[in-house]
């Protein structure tokens, strides 16, 4: 019987193999993106999922409210830890917390790896495996060091390493540590990355000893586990005295500066941040966030194109099932029973989803390696791979087969014998399931298109906004370098100053953008003005800063040489004249460390330092010539940028040899920047580009239908009297209708949704209608075309023969 | 006696008006017989077939199918029933195109649950005694009319049906295969079949033990 129903399966699909193909290319490439897609997705929302403690371990951060609203603090001082344990009920376990990178000297070999400090309760609350090594002695005192199994084989090679000793470099000095534990690697999912850990006494005096009762220096994370049936919520609240009891000086300089309280009245509130939304978490206007959203936005664009794909298929089976309805009704007076025609049909339409599924994995594997590319993702297979997943996949799976393969089947079992001999169904030539279906479909692609093209449009905005400096010209690159670097920028200045097209040349210790080395830094600062908290962001500056990077001075002057004053001199811009709040921005004059006096002597123009969804912040720039330059910004003239380009490459080489030359112009860093909207835009734009494919392959197979299903029909119209244009547009009509229904429907969703995102986005594009229209547009043109064609084609046909096959 | 149609009435309503199909229909039938109906079109010869065969149903009257009520039977049992001891030849020979001449005749012992080497030996039988044994691996696309309708008698015997119903078995066919399917019918009867079958022509319906006229939906005694 199985076999039989196999074999006709098989002969079926190769009888119809247009519509075998044109489902199994379909439904294979469903498969492989959402495949791609849902990995991606579920490896990022999986991220630090395998502590057996997640759910109740939390990184503890405080919002502290400041005039200008709450500002989440993630650093804590170091008697915070304890007090919190010893003074707020709840705490089951805690850990000080602090990243770095360490220089291990194993014999004659020297490694830099990354590192963090921590306290041995750290082990209490994640979940390391231990592979060797005392459990309960771990990271006992300063002189343990743990490593992954990967850095211990990359430092001892295949030697055991568990007791070696290794020399450590810390604070200038070579220190003997053992290695007292080998862990298991971690997991690609977690956004820890050490590979050493060493206790957290290890840290320098001036981050740890030194301040062993202070408050006010903030330098470290904090995780704790709850105690079983404490809520977060409730923990949160029961903090409130003891922030009121150790924060007292922050609360109060809150209070005068004229911050109000949040909502429960706090000036300083403790949050708990889940250990598991970590790695969503970013700082929005100033307070820590948790958004999703783009893990969501992927998973759902798997979920839609295996939509669109599953309803090309149900409402290709439908069309076709008139086709089998003879054999539907033979087998029915040979005995067949209903549910015995269910299953052979569904079995039927099981066996094309299965062929899909398995070439989609295949595709899957196939494009793994150029996806985690293009996206930058771990994920893979692995990911992917666990029971609940699985199972969900299977179901999933299974659900759409049911559905896809077996409405039509139960549709034609249930069917009348005789009416199935005579091969006629019950066809009003209205089929309204089928039009939903087209409907639902074309609203998603019109839905994706818009979403692209909003996307691309914001995308290419931020690109080439004026960001109010001279982004096109200016090469940055980082002095990476042992030798001092004012003498390197001295030599740079002197060798380039030689060639023509080298325009100017600076430096600063924070580049703009984001680049090649992929640093990106800020220092705030933040004093008393007129007994009133300012906080700026601080940049040292050697000279020609603004005039290099063309940014206009509005007031007063630059740095220049012939003052030797200069160095207590600042440059701050507009943002920080409104900060001030003084008229005369000239005349500011400023204390920092309580004796060191200010004065302004400049104002420029506000331009965008910081990633491109925040607003203009103030800032002050300083030149106290002490402080070290971290990047140099060379400006070339607008010709030949390449060729400048290598122009300073050359002199780098030349006069620092050793390292390598990592510039670029702020034109790509600022790019850079924008890869979280590069990625959604080409996730999205792919996404909808498949679902536009699908939704043709769809409408081309229906439009075929129908033709064949019309064709008397056609050839009765003609010989009355039909034109071939009035036959076109007969059989176009009720098409364009669904394709222009959709459009409705489709609309304000997409305005509404990309309207929330653009409110992420200081400076956004306006939304107008277009956009909308273009999308319609492009999805009618494209439904035009692959229904054209055909359609044209029938209505050419003579007449004489589609009546002969009555 | 194998079945006894008792005062049949079947109708359909059509814009209003009630058209009869079958009315007052009363009709016995032994076993061992070989029935022809015959009559004009629409005179309700198919729909009698269809009736006789538990294919379709009908509104009112009484039927009984080796002393069992049909008419008060649930569709699970009647197609028990008629599995077991009907079989169907029509005249578009509803063969299924996608399987060969073996498997077509293979299928009502697939759906019997008869096992793999019983449904061999029979179906090996059944292709010698029609001799088509060369045949069985083609497709029915590419056998004529009469070798098709050959195979959809032998489908129709390969379950030994105690009742063979046949409408207009030969309407596709040209004379000699008339003919052939005719004398084979003859055959089986002869061997015990009992046999009914719709015809428009007197020489097929003279291979009959007795003939049954309908007009209108109604046994024409005239």
């Amino acid at each position: 019987m199985l076999k039989n129903y196999f074999k006709i399966a098989l002969r079926n699909l190769w009888k119809n193999r247009t519509f075998t193909a044109l489902n199994i290319v379909g439904l294979t490439a469903a498969f492989g993106v959402a495949f791609l897609l849902s990995m991606y997705a579920i490896f990022d929302l999986s991220y630090d999922r395998f502590h057996e403690n997640t759910g109740s371990i939390f990184s503890v951060y405080a919002n502290e409210q400041t005039p200008e609203g709450a500002e989440s603090d993630e650093a804590n001082p170091i008697p915070f830890a304890e007090a919190l344990r010893n003074e707020v009920p709840g705490v089951e376990h805690i850990a000080k917390y602090v990243t770095g990178g360490v220089l291990i000297t194993y014999k004659d070999k020297t490694l830099g790896m990354s590192s963090a400090l921590t306290d041995p309760e750290f082990f209490q609350i994640f979940t390391f495996p231990v592979l060797e090594g005392d459990e309960n002695n771990l990271i006992a005192d300063k002189n343990s060091i743990a490593l992954t199994r990967k850095a211990a084989t990359i430092i001892f090679g295949e030697e055991p390493a568990l007791g070696k000793t290794v020399t450590v470099q810390r604070g200038g000095m070579e220190v003997p540590v053992t290695v007292t534990a080998i862990l298991k690697d971690i997991p690609e999912t977690s956004d820890f990355n050490f590979s050493a850990l060493f206790n957290f006494k290890s840290l320098p005096d001036a981050f740890y000893a030194d301040n062993l009762d202070d408050w006010s220096a903030h330098n470290h994370s904090v995780y704790l586990k709850l105690a079983d049936g404490v809520t977060p919520r409730q923990f949160e609240r029961s903090t409130r005295t003891f922030s009121e009891l150790h924060y007292a000086d922050n609360i109060s300089s809150a209070k005068r500066d004229g911050a109000q309280p949040n909502a429960e009245g706090n000036y300083r509130q403790i949050k708990l941040l889940p250990v598991e939304d970590q790695s969503f978490a970013s700082i929005k206007n100033g307070v820590i966030t948790v958004s999703k959203t783009l893990q969501y936005i992927v998973l759902g664009i798997a979920f839609l194109i295996l939509f669109i794909a599953s309803v090309n298929f149900i409402n290709m089976s439908i069309a076709k099932s008139a086709q089998r309805l003879r054999e539907i009704g033979m087998r029915k007076t040979l005995g067949a029973g209903k549910s015995q025609l269910f299953f052979q049909l569904w079995g039927e339409s099981g066996l094309v989803f299965l062929i899909a599924v398995v070439l989609g994995s295949l595709l899957a594997v196939g494009l793994l390696k150029p996806f985690q590319t293009l996206f930058d993702t771990k994920a893979s297979f692995g990911s992917i791979l666990s029971l609940p997943i699985l199972t969900a996949v299977f179901l999933v799976i299974g659900l759409i087969t049911l559905v896809a393969g077996g409405y039509p089947s139960l549709l034609m079992s249930k069917l009348g014998t005789l009416q199935a001999l005579k091969g006629k169904m019950q066809n009003t030539g209205k089929n309204r399931l089928r039009d939903v279906l087209m409907v639902l479909q074309f609203s998603i692609t019109i839905l994706l298109i818009a979403g692209t093209l909003v996307l691309w449009q914001q995308l290419e905005f931020l690109r080439h906004k004026d960001l109010g400096f001279n982004k096109e010209q200016v090469i940055a690159f980082p002095l990476n370098t042992k030798q001092d670097p004012d003498n390197i920028i001295q030599l740079l200045r002197n060798e380039l100053s030689k060639s023509p097209e080298i325009l100017g040349l600076t430096a600063a210790d924070d580049n703009l953008g984001l680049g090649r080395d992929g640093r990106a830094s800020a220092t705030v600062l933040g004093f008393d003005f007129k007994n009133r908290q300012v906080s700026t962001n601080m940049l040292f500056v050697d000279y020609d800063y603004a005039k290099t990077l063309d940014i206009p001075i509005l007031q007063g002057r630059s740095f220049d040489r012939s003052f030797p004053g200069d160095s207590l001199s600042v440059v701050i811009n507009e943002a920080m004249v409104k900060e001030l709040g003084e008229q005369d921005a000239l005349n500011v004059q400023f204390y920092l460390d309580d004796s060191v006096k200010y004065s302004v002597i400049g104002v420029v123009k506000d331009y965008n330092f910081d990633a491109l969804d925040m607003a203009i912040e103030p800032i002050t720039y300083f030149m106290d010539g002490g402080s070290p330059m971290h990047y140099v910004y060379v400006k070339v003239v607008p010709q030949n940028l390449t060729d400048s380009y290598e122009t300073v490459k050359e002199a780098w080489s030349r006069i620092e040899p050793s390292t390598l030359f990592m510039g670029s112009f702020l034109d790509e860093n600022i790019d850079r920047t924008l890869t979280k909207e590069r990625m959604m835009t080409t996730m999205i734009s792919s996404g909808s580009l498949l679902a536009i494919v699908l939704s043709c392959i769809g409408l081309f197979a229906i439009s075929l239908l129908v033709v064949t299903q019309r064709r008397k029909e056609i050839g009765i119209r003609k010989v009355v009297g039909a034109s071939v244009s009035t036959i076109t547009i007969l059989l176009t009509k009720d098409f364009l209708k669904l394709v222009a229904l959709s459009f409705f429907i489709a609309t304000p969703i997409a305005w509404y949704f990309s309207s929330q995102w653009l409110q992420n986005y200081v400076y956004r594009i306006n939304l107008t209608l277009w956009v909308f229209l273009g999308a319609g547009g492009i999805a009618l043109v494209i439904a035009l075309a692959t229904i054209g064609v055909r359609t044209i084609q029938a209505a050419m046909q003579n007449p004489v023969d589609s009546l002969k096959t009555e | 006696m194998l079945l006894e149609l008792k005062n049949i009435y079947k109708w359909v309503d059509q814009g209003g008006k009630r058209i009869f199909l079958l009315k007052d229909l009363s009709f016995k039938v032994e076993e061992g017989e070989f029935i022809s109906i015959m009559g004009p079109s629409g005179s309700g010869k198919s729909t009698l077939l269809n009736v006789i065969g538990m294919l379709d149903d009908f509104q009112e009257g009484a039927y009984t199918f080796l002393d069992e009520q049909v008419h008060s039977m649930k569709d699970k049992n009647r197609s028990k029933l008629y599995k077991e001891y009907i079989g169907f030849v029509f005249q578009a020979y509803h063969l299924i195109d996608e399987l060969t001449v073996y498997e077509n005749i293979e299928t009502p012992l697939l759906y019997k649950n008869v096992k793999s080497a019983e449904r061999k030996a029979l179906v090996a039988d059944m292709l010698d005694r029609f001799n088509i044994v060369g045949k069985k691996d083609l497709f029915p696309s590419q056998l004529s009319g009469g070798q098709q309708q050959l195979v959809g008698v032998a489908r129709a015997l390969i379950a030994k049906p105690k009742l063979l119903l046949a409408d207009e078995p030969t309407g596709n066919l040209n004379s000699a295969q008339s003919e052939e399917i005719m004398k084979l019918f003859k055959e089986l009867n002869n061997e015990g079949v009992t046999i009914i079958q719709a015809s428009h022509s007197e020489s097929n319906a003279a291979y009959g033990s007795r003939i049954v006229k309908l007009l209108d939906g109604m046994v024409d005694n005239s």
